[in-house]
Formats: structure tokens, C-alpha cells, sequence
């Protein structure tokens, strides 16, 4: 790129090439480092990384919350309704991405795929052991969105920080379900807020939809709610 | 004719006969008939010697013999009952060449020097196919053909002597070995007998131009026959490559540790023999006896040829499993002596291949592929899950889950149809707790036999907690089973219940109740 930009524009004079060169590389550690990792085989750098490689598709129920997408190597902590996670685990594996569910046995895959995930991209983790915060850690090589149920646990900042490290450098985000993560980027709060029944008589229809309400509240985004 | 090519033929009369007999346990002196198309295609000698033939029908041959025991043909039994045999010729003289299962030919020249003679080879194989439990005559010729006509009269043809030998043979006997013969000879047989040939030699004795011009190729390859001129030599087969390896331990393995140790050299062994081999091995079978002669097999079936860590993890796993049991009496009762892997099923290296561009988002589904491998190393085989979509009504059972590794099958057909299914949306928590439906006055509610509650539902108790119920809809009477006596009897339905919740504002919970042996059971939440 250098030479590149030198037989470009010949009569730049010494300062002002060097200041130029110096903002470029400002801008592309902020590119790597906050976006996300470039994905291995790209090992050379542009300077803005295309916008597919960096984040992650959402569901269109996340859409009016979450207007730049899913950054990768994010961590965010989800509470309430198991919709949420399951609707962006269909989301990344629907358009090509891999996805483990790690700690949650009772979880209903149907409605993922109903939801439009590609199940031969996913993978059940029901008993991780004494330590899923390690198998999530280890998952991160390969995959391109976890979802994590610590069962009640919270994560300290101290453990957290080498995960959330690994996690930017591997390009993988990380769902915390069921549990606390301290120094996360993000927390979405989803509640159910109302049932859509074909009949409103009891003894007749059946539940037709399910009506979500998402909180999002972090560093990375603005206060907002979306129904 | 050079004395070069001389050939053995064993022929073991009435082979599929001898193998149903074998098959069904009874002794070789039995009444046997093989029927094809009801028709008798063979019998064994007590059965011939009442007068059973070729070609009877069934019920007639029934008649001569009432005895008689009538099995259906099976060349897959046949070839399976003659294996052993095989096996036996195999370890007397190598590489031989079987025709059809009750015929074998070999060449005899080298076994002939090593044993002296060749009436020693003929006195040698005969002794080791009785040892084996089968009877049968041996003959020998300079061709193929000929020896094997000379096996179903017992006879060694001199060297130089085939045209002689067959000559005196009559004509029918051309079609009488369908491993040798085309299609249409008996045919031909029946028509050089109804032109007045005889015997094999009035025949040898027509001009070969005259043969191939009215009697077509296939009496062209009778006639080299009939004339004892040189033919095909036995096409021996190669002995199947072992593809096993194993490990005598030494100390004995008690430990899951010295296992994992002893697991990864084994499978790099197993492996080069994998590799000479050019085949990758999909079903994997693990070994182990132990010092108290125990012998623990298992076998494991993956969707992909296994690689070398891919063995290995599974020596461990298995011998973690056979060495940590819960169950005591499972449990070994010494330490390992023998470790074998064996490739119980390979497919060809070309299937390993990997493409040359690498398909879209292959090399992702690769790298995933090694993260789930590594926490299946790290908790065990069936830590890692794999789901696939599979038939059925519930929500449950809609979802087959396999270890990775495992070949993904669903236990039922997704794609035929399923009428009773929950419709969309499906539950996303899936739960099996008892609970308690009851009607106003606080009676549980029952399914009836014509598929309708007992009273109107008004509330749901949930480990304590009353809730009323806002709205609920079915039942949805599940009539599936009903034929299978292992499932416990009784209807099964499904419901879906909205609870009513304290505070104005929020919609309360949507749950799926499932009926089943007299007692209801919260299966899923929406949420």
C-alpha cells in the first residue's frame, strides 16, 4: 500500500507522506482491535475490513435495536426469554456461520429451526462439566457464536478479560445466558409481551405467535427497546 | 501342449445341498433338497439315492422322500458355508481361484514340487476340505475346463491327455458347469445332440471354421474346450490385507492414562497400515482381553473416515468407559493384557480426498468441526451433540440428537408426514414435570376415551404454585404406538394453556401440557 500511494502522488513531501502513513495505521488498529479480528487467512490487512467479516447477521426482531449488527468477538449477556438466543443462533447459521449451544439441555431446537437455523451447522454442548467458561473457551477456535448458560454463575473480571481477549482474537461471540459476565459489551433483556392466539375463547385455536419485547443496554450501543 | 500349465480343480458335490444343511444344523447324511422357482436345482446324495432329481417340483420330491428337508436357495448362504473351505485350500496351496461356492481351481506346479506330487497336493487338499466338514473330489488336468470335468469324475488326467480325457464324455456334459459355459449352452448342447454328436470327441472332431460359422462364438469357446487347447490358468485372488493392529501391554493396563498412551500408538500403527492399504477406516473395532481372559469388543460407526487423534480418542474413551464403569459387575476383573484394533469397515482414499478449492465455507465447517472434536476430547464421546431433524408429533421427539462423530441418523423420517403435529410456533424450553390440571371446583382433569376433558380446565398447579388459567385450547388426542407392546398404553394428548398472571401488564406464560398415562406433564414453554 505504500508503494502504492508513493507512485500515486510523487510531489508529497516527506511530513506530510509520514502523517498521512501514521493516520492510515491509526485507522487500522482501531479496525482490528475493535471490531473484531480479521479471520485467518486474511492475513493482510485492509484498512477497513469488509463489513460481513466483522459482524455477525441478527435476527430481524434485533434490527431496530441493534442497527450495526452483532460485532464479532463481542460478548453479550443475555436474560429472559430463550427466543432471543435462538433466534440469533438461527440468524449466524442460516447464513453460513457455526454456533454451539454449550450448557443448556432443556433447550428446544425446534423452534430455532423454525426460526430458520441450518441445524448442520449447530452443536449441543447439554453437560459441559465444572467449568463451561473453559469448553467456551476451547469452542472459540472453530466457532462463530456461543451461547453460554453459566447455570447462576457470574463470571469475575479477571477470568472474563482472557476469555473476552481470546474471543476478539478468534473473531467469536460469545452469548452469556442464565448467569453474569462481568465487563460485557452488551446486555439484552428480552420479555415476553403478549401471545397472538388464533381464538381468544378459551377451549379454542391455538398459539399463533409469540410477541417479544428486547431491552438493549451497553457500551457498544445507545438505550433502546424494540417490540 | 507345455506340462507348464497344470491345473487342480475341487469340487465338493452338492455344495448348496451340503450349506443349507450345514445351515439348518443337520448332519450330512440328511435328506436335503435346495428348491429354486419350486423347482428341486439340488439335493444331497441320501436324497438322491430315494430317488430326489434335478427338476422335480417340490411337492414331488416331498413325495419320494417324505423326510426330505426343503430349504429355498440362497447363493449368499452357499458362498458364506464355503468360505471355511476356502479358508482350508488357502493354507494347503495358496491363491485359489473360486468358480462358483462348491468349485475351486488352483495351479498346481509349484505345490506340486513342494509336496512331492502331484497325488500328494490331491491326497493332501482332499484331507484338509474333510477336516473342514465338507466332501470332495479332486481332479487334475492341464487346462482349466478340464480339470474341472476331471474333479466331477475323480481323475487325474495324464499331462498331454485333455482332448483324450474329454472325448469319450457326451455331448450334454458341455452345459453341465454353468461357471464355465455362456448362456446358450445348453442350447447348443441340444442341438449338436439332436444333429447326431454324441460325445464331446465327435464334436472336437468337427473343423473350427465350420463351428464358428453356424454355431456362433460362444460354440467357438465350447470347441477350444472339446479340443483341450489352451485356456485361462487360475486367476488366484490376493489374500485380503489385516487390516489390524494390536498391542500386547506390558505392565497390563489398569489405568485410563497408560490406555490413552497405549491407544495412541496403536492407532499411529493401525494407521500405517491404513495408509500402505490406501483406505480409510469407518467403523472402527476395539479389542481388549484382559489378564483374566475377559474379552471386551465394541465397535464404533462414524460418518467420516477416522484419522489417527480420532483413533486414538477412541481407544481411550472405550477403555475409560470398560475400566471406570459404575457398574461393578461391568467392570473387568483385571487389568488389559491385549489391546486390537481392527478396520472393520474401509472405504477407498479417494473418498478422504479433500477438493482442490475447498468447498464454500468448508474450511469454517472444518475449524468447527476440530473445536467440537477437541471438547469431545476434553468431557468425552457423548459430551458433543449433533441434532437433525427427525419425524415425529411432540416437540421432543422432532430433534435427534447423535454424538459427533456418529453417523447423524433420525430415529424417524422427517419427510413423511406426520398428521397430528404441533404446528408452529414450537416451545423453545423443553421440560418433562408433572403437574396438576384441575377444573373450577378443584377436581383433576382427565382425557376421556372419546378424546375431550372431563370438565373445562380452570387452573394448572406447578410444584406448588396455583396459577388460573387465562386461555387454553385442545385437547389434541395423539393416537400413535398403539400397535407396540412395549409402550405403555393409555391416550395421549396435548394442550396448550395461558396462564394468568398477578400484575395487569404482563401476558402471563404459554405452556404445552402433555397428557399421558392418566397424569399431566408440562412439556414446553413458550417464551
Amino acid at each position: 500500500m505504500t508503494a502504492m500511494l508513493a507512485s500515486e502522488q510523487p510531489h508529497l513531501n516527506r511530513a506530510d507522506q509520514l502523517k498521512q502513513l501514521r493516520r492510515q495505521m491509526a485507522g487500522i488498529s482501531e479496525a482490528s482491535g475493535k471490531i473484531g479480528s480479521p479471520r485467518r487467512g486474511h492475513a493482510h490487512v485492509d484498512d477497513l475490513l469488509p463489513d460481513s467479516e466483522a459482524r455477525l447477521p441478527v435476527p430481524q426482531l434485533l434490527a431496530s435495536v441493534l442497527p450495526d449488527a452483532l460485532p464479532r468477538g463481542a460478548v453479550a449477556v443475555l436474560s429472559g426469554a430463550r427466543s432471543l438466543p435462538l433466534s440469533m443462533v438461527a440468524a449466524v447459521t442460516a447464513a453460513g456461520g457455526n454456533a454451539a449451544i454449550v450448557g443448556q439441555p432443556n433447550v428446544g431446537l425446534l423452534a430455532a429451526v423454525e426460526m430458520g437455523a441450518d441445524l448442520s451447522r449447530l452443536a449441543v454442548i447439554p453437560d459441559p462439566g465444572t467449568d463451561p467458561v473453559e469448553v467456551a473457551a476451547v469452542l472459540m477456535d472453530g466457532m462463530d457464536l456461543i451461547v453460554l448458560a453459566l447455570g447462576g454463575r457470574s463470571v469475575p473480571m479477571t477470568r472474563a478479560r482472557a476469555v473476552v481477549a481470546r474471543a476478539q482474537q478468534k473473531g467469536c461471540t460469545l452469548l452469556v445466558t442464565d448467569g453474569d459476565w462481568q465487563g460485557a459489551s452488551m446486555r439484552l433483556k428480552a420479555r415476553v409481551s403478549g401471545y397472538e392466539t388464533t381464538s381468544d375463547k378459551p377451549g379454542f385455536g391455538r398459539i399463533s405467535k409469540v410477541r417479544l419485547e428486547v431491552c438493549a443496554a451497553g457500551r457498544a450501543i445507545r438505550q433502546a427497546r424494540a417490540v | 501342449m507345455s506340462v507348464a500349465s497344470r491345473v487342480l480343480a475341487i469340487w465338493c458335490m452338492d455344495w448348496p445341498a451340503v450349506a443349507a444343511a450345514a445351515a439348518a444344523g443337520l448332519p450330512a447324511t440328511s435328506p436335503v433338497a435346495v428348491t429354486l422357482a419350486n423347482r428341486v436345482i439340488a439335493c444331497s446324495s441320501a436324497a438322491r439315492s430315494v430317488g430326489v432329481r434335478r427338476g422335480l417340483r417340490r411337492r414331488e420330491a416331498s413325495a419320494r422322500c417324505p423326510q426330505l428337508h426343503v430349504v429355498a436357495a440362497d447363493p449368499d448362504r452357499d458362498a458364506r458355508f464355503f468360505e471355511g473351505v476356502v479358508a482350508v485350500v488357502d493354507d494347503v496351496v495358496p491363491r485359489a481361484e473360486v468358480l462358483r461356492p462348491g468349485l475351486v481351481v488352483l495351479p498346481v506346479r509349484g505345490a506340486a514340487r513342494f509336496f512331492g506330487s502331484e497325488q500328494q497336493v490331491a491326497e493332501r487338499l482332499t484331507d484338509a476340505v474333510a477336516a473342514a466338514g465338507a466332501e470332495c473330489q479332486v481332479g487334475m488336468a492341464d487346462q482349466l475346463p478340464t480339470a474341472v470335468f476331471a474333479a466331477r469324475a475323480g481323475r487325474v488326467v495324464p499331462p498331454g491327455e485333455d482332448a483324450r480325457f474329454l472325448s469319450a464324455l457326451s455331448i450334454r456334459q458341455l452345459a453341465t458347469e454353468p461357471s464355465l459355459s455362456g448362456p446358450g449352452r445348453a442350447d447348443l448342447a441340444d442341438l449338436l445332440w439332436r444333429m447326431g454328436i454324441r460325445t464331446i470327441g465327435q464334436f472336437a472332431a468337427l473343423s473350427r471354421t465350420d463351428v464358428a460359422s453356424r454355431f456362433g462364438a460362444d460354440a467357438v469357446s465350447a470347441h477350444r474346450f472339446a479340443r483341450g487347447e489352451p485356456e485361462r490358468g487360475p486367476s488366484g485372488r490376493e489374500p485380503p490385507a489385516e487390516l489390524d493392529a494390536v498391542l500386547q501391554c506390558d505392565p497390563p493396563i489398569d489405568r485410563v492414562d497408560a490406555a490413552a498412551f497405549a491407544g495412541r500408538s496403536l492407532a499411529s500403527a493401525l494407521h500405517q497400515t491404513l495408509l500402505a492399504a490406501g483406505v480409510g477406516c469407518t467403523r472402527l473395532a476395539v479389542h481388549a482381553v484382559t489378564a483374566n481372559g475377559e474379552e471386551l469388543t465394541r465397535v464404533w460407526r462414524c460418518a467420516e473416515p477416522l484419522t489417527e487423534d480420532a483413533t486414538a480418542d477412541r481407544v481411550r474413551w472405550q477403555l475409560d468407559g470398560w475400566l471406570n464403569t459404575r457398574i461393578v459387575v461391568d467392570r473387568p476383573t483385571a487389568p488389559v493384557v491385549q489391546l486390537r484394533l481392527q478396520a472393520v469397515e474401509v472405504v477407498s482414499a479417494g473418498a478422504l480426498q479433500l477438493p482442490l478449492w475447498g468447498g464454500l465455507g468448508e474450511e469454517d465447517r472444518m475449524r468447527a468441526r476440530r473445536a467440537l472434536v477437541r471438547v469431545q476430547g476434553l468431557l468425552g464421546p457423548e459430551a458433543v451433540q449433533v441434532p437433525t431433524l427427525s419425524g415425529g408429533r411432540g416437540p421432543a421427539e422432532r430433534i435427534t440428537l447423535t454424538p459427533l462423530g456418529d453417523e447423524p441418523v433420525p430415529l424417524a423420517d422427517p419427510n413423511r408426514p406426520w398428521p397430528g403435529q404441533l404446528p408452529e410456533p414450537s416451545p423453545t424450553v423443553l421440560l418433562d414435570d408433572p403437574v396438576e390440571l384441575l377444573d373450577a371446583q378443584g377436581n383433576s382433569i382427565r382425557v376421556t376415551s372419546r378424546g375431550l376433558f372431563s370438565a373445562d380446565p380452570a387452573r394448572l398447579t406447578t410444584r406448588g404454585r396455583d396459577n388460573r388459567l387465562h386461555w387454553w385450547a385442545g385437547p389434541w388426542p395423539v393416537d400413535e404406538r398403539w400397535w407396540d407392546p412395549d409402550r405403555a398404553g393409555g391416550r395421549t394428548a396435548r394442550v396448550q394453556v395461558l396462564l394468568e398472571s398477578e400484575r395487569p401488564a404482563d401476558p402471563g406464560t404459554a405452556l404445552l401440557l402433555c397428557y399421558r398415562q392418566r397424569r399431566w406433564y408440562l412439556e414446553g414453554i413458550y417464551e
